[in-house]
């Protein structure tokens, strides 16, 4: 099987940059092998969808805006009213969705090959995170396992936290190469490796 | 005024030396210093030259309010000009430089505009160019003549021309509660607030936090104000809920309690580290603001006020406290308020010489007495100044006896040798952010100033800045503002003498002999004289006044002029400063950089949007341009030729064999749903429910007015999920537009959109040979005319990866859209262009598929311009009969069904000459202007396959007009040749090649 091509070409280099001479303030990871599924719900039908989530993934989400949860490479998080991201390596991720959740409680479309998942993770990445969003990154507003729809310079970014220094970013992937610039950038003050 | 180092005091640090330029010239001061005091130290007090008249100013204030000594600094090409040097920190290799003089500083040519002072009088640039035409001069153009002249002679500093390669970001916070100002009510309405468990940002336009401590010779708990600040700042520092901001000015107040500030993070330092902003721009987002703003001194208007060596009383203490810098050799106050005695008081303890105290009032408190005498300064009560004696510096004063119940001045001219005069008007409180917030500000007859409006949001102003000037009154405002109890708050002890806050209603000193220039607003050369003579013009509301006059316009957004403006134009109308009004105060409060403002956008204003094979093109030749946030090839160029060369070599090879190009750009939208056909025979011109699946169809959408609004093809992938294409242009409108229609309008529809756009990268495969390529290369599906005819969608693969094809031209060729994973994306381009060689297959750009379709009269972007209609563009026949949709009922109202509206025609160019896009198209075959025009170019190129110059065109009674001549006329760029109209479908009109 072809190996997807990564969106950000010669944009990717690992290594410290930055500020990075007395350590990194973050670390950023571009995820690869996963399976990234929009998940849909009828307005009636979200518990319904909530529970096929949770008997497909084995994460229990509780039906409040932007709950979720992670575990391991698996992931779920609701974004909009009724709108869920479903993120696991398994390719067949899509089909299990697909067949646990007919077009009566919802549906379900693969943006695998439409997104970029981006890992930000260490002590500094509150402080990076909000010069590029407009949105609270304290855990006392944006808890652990929620998840939040925004935008940064235009570009559309879904964001769920993974823990208290941890973020996943899901970036429009004909950006993410002008977005991984920019969030470098933003790193550089604090120093920041890329593995 | 002769300024020097006093041998203690301050908080400089001594110990170090820091070195700097000024004109070129080497200074050394200590770390703590701002350029200001330095140069004091140094014994320099001329700093720059004024707006219009070029005279001689020094330093006035002692921070964000300076109005003079406003300088450049340089580093290596770039400049910043206008930075106060009151709030510029030195450091080792500061390069600054003074402004508006020429060749310097001391002797500056430009001064001679002093002798023109009534020419430059208010309303200057009114009266001069834009008066009526006197004879053959035309005021325009006189302005026009004069403009470069009066702009060198005139202004502040020079902006840089080199590109600036400082780092600036943006920050954005949240709190319960944002503190503005650290002075002795910042300090404790944040400590209280912070004690309630809330989020607290506290921001301070400083280097260190304690406001009006920092001047203080007052004891708080015992220690000195300043330490105590420190020290009370480090508390609230260590506090996990605090975040406490220095040299942070917070700058605008907006709706929904968003405030903005700046923060200085490293542009007072030699050395930056690595990835560390210049500044950085914060927009906070808050529960509840408090502002802690404090209070400008303000000044007293009187001839020749403007020297170096008149200052503001408190500057005079900050410098002596603070910096340990004495301003003069022999200081004089003069005041209207008794602040100055707590100056005279802090001035004589650093070790000031203080000759006299020239107070407008003719009885003070015994307490002010007392401080005269222990400073040995004369008290000189019951006078005013009345005119000063300086050359480039002062060197005396002349008062008068002055009646502050009249404001008549009498009596003989006495003079007094001093060679710094720190004046004080008495004091504003620093209502500029409240201001911004919004409310009409409150005159307070005590205060004789204008206190805060009412909160219309969650704001409060604490302790000077809502008016209580002294520090037991402030401490207890801020701790009660701050907290969100109502116990009394344990307050620190404060050991000061009382000083009553209100001064005399003394705004200005006018003598009747007038020999000097009184001003108001320094940093514009406004004078009071400029104030009474737009009064006299008729510009009596202050809002007329701030424009005829420029008063409070500058910079320093008149926060040391505004009072006493608003004081002169309430006397000379006879009324009072509350009738008279102010004018409402704006972003920003203190100068804010581009540079900051842009943020992380530096070096580009917007995001780069990449297709899957953007690498691809890059290493093959393609020159691209963008389009819209897109990169898109424009051609793959070979080396010498150009763009119309290459792209008439690609749009022939697809004519002639076959080509492929990126079209992953196309609007991409997932609709699914039980209702998802329903849905889009409503936003369709045309009938979907009926497609077959499997299939994709032609779209037509229509503007709720009945204008075309976009098109594209829309696939059926099940009964209950299509796949909808936009124009690249246009797809964001149309996804919005249609959520727009599901949210608000069809709620009851059972339809989900998702934006698809990214997930798929798209390859057209067109000509003759598109299907042999195809069939050497996909697997798991037959491409023949059964499988797959016209508009037909099937499933394979190319290589391991899934594509799905659906037979579609855009070309008029023979033609395949084939997507796959936008991450396999260059591994299936590769792959076409690999099967694809024995037919010398060909890749080409965004010119040459506009050539394929002007050839074929498709439409674009450049014929749906938002004013044309279906009928317009010979698309009726995709206007259903059978059901309504967005745009059916207003579609045909008279207007939109007009003959004479404009129609899309084919143009030829009959002298084989290219046609220019833009072109009007008139009967005239001689150039003329103005032309009749009766229609325009919208589209051209040359045709490969006509072999001529061909244009698309919007013409008035277009079909009407086919093999009519005409010229294509374009006057800005010379251009007027003959043109045939013709049908638009000017190759291959049957259609045949796309359905062979």
């Amino acid at each position: 099987m072809a190996e997807p091509l990564s969106p950000l070409g010669h944009a990717f280099i690992t290594g410290d940059h930055g500020n990075s001479a007395g350590g990194v303030g973050i670390a950023i990871t571009e995820r690869k092998n996963l399976s990234i599924v929009q998940v849909t719900a009828w307005r009636e039908t979200v518990p319904a969808i909530l529970t096929a989530i949770s008997n497909v993934t084995g994460l229990s989400v509780p039906d409040k805006p932007g709950a979720g949860r992670s575990a391991g490479e698996k992931s779920v998080f609701g974004f909009a009213p009724g709108r869920y991201f479903v993120v696991a390596q398994a390719s067949d991720l899509e089909d299990r969705l697909r067949k646990a959740i007919p077009l009566e409680t919802g549906t379900i479309i693969d943006l695998t090959h439409g997104r970029m998942a981006i890992r930000v993770k260490g002590p500094w990445s509150e402080w990076v995170l909000s010069k590029l969003f407009a949105i609270d990154f304290s855990e006392h507003a944006f808890p652990v396992g929620f998840g939040r729809a925004t935008l940064h310079h235009d570009i559309h970014t879904n964001i769920q936290r993974i823990d208290e220094e941890t973020f996943d970013l899901y970036v429009f992937r004909t950006f993410a190469r002008s977005f991984w610039q920019t969030l470098g950038h933003a790193a550089a003050e604090v120093g920041y490796h890329v593995q | 005024m002769t300024a020097s180092r006093l041998p203690k005091g301050g908080r400089v640090d001594r110990a170090k030396t820091v070195r700097f330029t000024f004109d070129g010239k080497a200074y050394s001061g200590h770390p703590g210093d701002v350029l200001a005091s330095a140069l004091l130290a140094n014994g320099i007090t001329l700093f720059g030259r004024s707006f219009k008249y070029h005279r001689p100013r020094g330093v006035f204030a002692a921070g964000s309010d300076e109005p003079n000594a406003l300088v450049t600094v340089l580093s290596g090409s770039v400049r910043e000009p206008n930075v106060r040097a009151t709030e510029l920190e030195i450091y080792d290799g500061l390069v600054t430089a003074s402004q508006n003089r020429f060749p310097s500083l001391e002797h500056d040519f430009m001064a001679v505009n002093q002798l023109a002072g009534p020419i430059f009088s208010a309303g200057f640039y009114y009266k001069t160019f834009m008066g009526p035409a006197i004879g053959p001069l035309r005021s325009t153009k006189v302005w026009m003549f004069f403009e470069k002249f009066i702009r060198r002679a005139a202004g502040l500093g020079k902006a840089g021309v080199t590109a600036d390669p400082d780092h600036y970001e943006r920050m954005n916070a949240f709190c319960d509660v944002l503190v503005v100002g650290t002075g002795p009510a910042g300090l404790l309405a944040a400590e209280a607030a912070a004690e309630t468990g809330a989020q607290v940002i506290i921001a301070e336009e400083r280097p260190i936090a304690g406001g009006s401590l920092l001047a203080s010779v007052e004891l708080i708990d015992g220690r000195n104000a300043a330490v105590w600040a420190r020290e009370k700042a480090a508390a609230l520092a260590a506090l996990p809920n605090v975040r406490f901001l220095t040299r942070t000015s917070v700058w605008g107040y907006y709706d929904g309690n968003v405030l903005t500030a700046i923060e200085h993070v490293s542009d007072f330092k030699p050395n930056r580290t690595k990835g560390q902003a210049r500044q950085r721009y914060w927009i906070i987002r808050t529960g509840k603001t408090i502002l802690a703003t404090g209070a400008f001194e303000r000044p007293i208007v009187f001839p020749g006020n403007d020297c170096p060596g008149v200052m503001l009383a408190d500057a005079v203490r900050r410098y002596a406290v603070e910096y340990g810098v004495a301003t003069g050799n022999n200081v004089t106050l003069f005041t209207n308020n008794d602040s100055a005695y707590e100056a005279a008081r802090a001035l004589s303890q650093a070790g000031v010489n203080i000759v006299a105290i020239v107070d407008v009032r003719a009885d003070v408190s015994g307490a002010c007495i007392e401080i005269a005498s222990s400073a040995g300064a004369e008290l000189v009560l019951g006078h005013a100044v009345t005119g000063t004696h300086a050359g480039k510096t002062l060197s005396s004063i002349t008062v008068q006896h002055f009646n502050a119940q009249t404001g008549h001045v009498s009596g003989t001219p006495r003079e007094i040798k001093t060679d710094c005069l720190g004046v004080s008007g008495g004091w504003s409180p620093a209502i500029h952010l409240a201001s911004q917030a919004g409310g009409k500000p409150e005159w307070d007859e005590d205060l004789q100033a204008f206190l805060p409006p009412e909160p219309n949001q969650n704001w409060v102003t604490a302790g000077s800045a809502a008016g209580y000037m002294d520090t037991v009154s402030v401490f207890s405002d801020g701790a009660t503002k701050g907290s969100s109890s109502k116990a009394k708050p344990k307050l620190p002890s404060v050991d000061a003498p009382m000083f009553d806050a209100s001064p005399a209603a003394v705004f200005q000193i006018e003598p009747a002999a007038k020999s000097q220039k009184a001003f108001v607003d320094f940093q514009h050369d406004v004078t009071a004289d400029d104030i009474r003579l737009a009064y006299r013009e008729g510009f009596h509301s202050v809002e007329h006044l701030k424009r005829y006059t420029t008063l409070g316009m500058a910079t320093d957004q008149g926060k040391t002029s505004n009072i006493p403006g608003l004081a002169i134009m309430a006397d000379a109308r006879g009324i009072t400063i509350p009738e008279a009004g102010t004018t409402r105060f704006r972003p920003p409060f203190t100068p804010v950089s581009f540079g900051a403002i842009a943020g992380e956008r530096y070096g580009d204003l917007r995001p780069h949007r990449l297709t899957p094979m953007h690498d691809w093109h890059l290493a093959n030749s393609a020159k691209t341009y963008e389009a819209g946030l897109w990169h898109r090839p424009m051609i793959y160029g070979s080396h010498g030729e150009t763009v119309e060369q290459a792209y008439v070599r690609e749009a022939r090879a697809v004519r002639q064999s076959v080509g492929i190009v990126d079209v992953s750009t196309l609007g991409k939208i997932d609709i699914q749903g039980p209702d998802a056909g329903i849905f889009l025979d409503r936003v369709y011109t045309n009938m979907f429910s009926t497609l077959p699946v499997g299939k994709a169809r032609y779209g037509l959408m229509l503007r709720e007015d009945g204008i075309v609004y976009d098109d594209g093809t829309t696939w059926r992938l099940s009964e209950t999920q299509f796949l909808m294409t936009t124009t690249t242009a246009n797809a964001g409108n149309v996804m919005q537009h249609l959520e727009f229609y599901l949210d608000c309008i069809w709620p009851d529809l059972r339809v989900h959109l998702t934006s698809v756009t990214d997930v798929w990268a798209g390859t057209a495969v067109s000509g003759p040979k598109a299907r042999a390529v195809l069939e050497a290369c996909v697997t798991g599906t037959s491409v023949d005319n059964t499988t797959l005819p016209f508009m037909g969608i099937v499933y394979g693969s190319i290589g391991d990866v899934p594509v799905m094809i659906c037979r579609l031209s855009f070309s008029g060729e023979l033609a395949y859209e084939v997507y796959c994973g936008a991450g396999f994306g260059t591994q299936v381009w590769e792959a076409l262009l690999e099967a694809g060689k024995p037919y010398d297959i060909m890749p080409y750009g965004l010119e040459a598929l506009g050539t394929l379709r002007i050839e074929k009269g498709h439409v674009t972007g450049a014929e749906i311009d938002g004013r044309t209609t279906a009928h317009d563009l010979h698309l009726d026949w995709m206007l259903s009969k059978k059901k309504p949709y967005i745009g059916s009922a207003m579609k045909d109202r008279d207007g939109l069904a007009d003959e004479n509206r404009l129609s899309l025609v084919g143009l030829i160019s009959l002298d084989n000459q290219s046609i220019n896009g833009g072109s009007h198209i008139v009967s005239d075959a001689t150039p003329r202007e103005p032309a009749d025009s009766f229609g325009h170019v919208t589209a051209a190129c040359y045709s490969p396959a006509l072999g001529k110059y061909i244009a698309l065109a919007l013409v008035k009674h277009g079909t009407s007009m086919i093999g009519n001549r005409a010229y294509a006329t374009d006057l800005l760029r010379g251009k007027h040749g003959a043109v045939e109209i013709v049908s638009h479908h000017m190759f291959d009109p049957e259609g045949s090649r796309m359905h062979g």
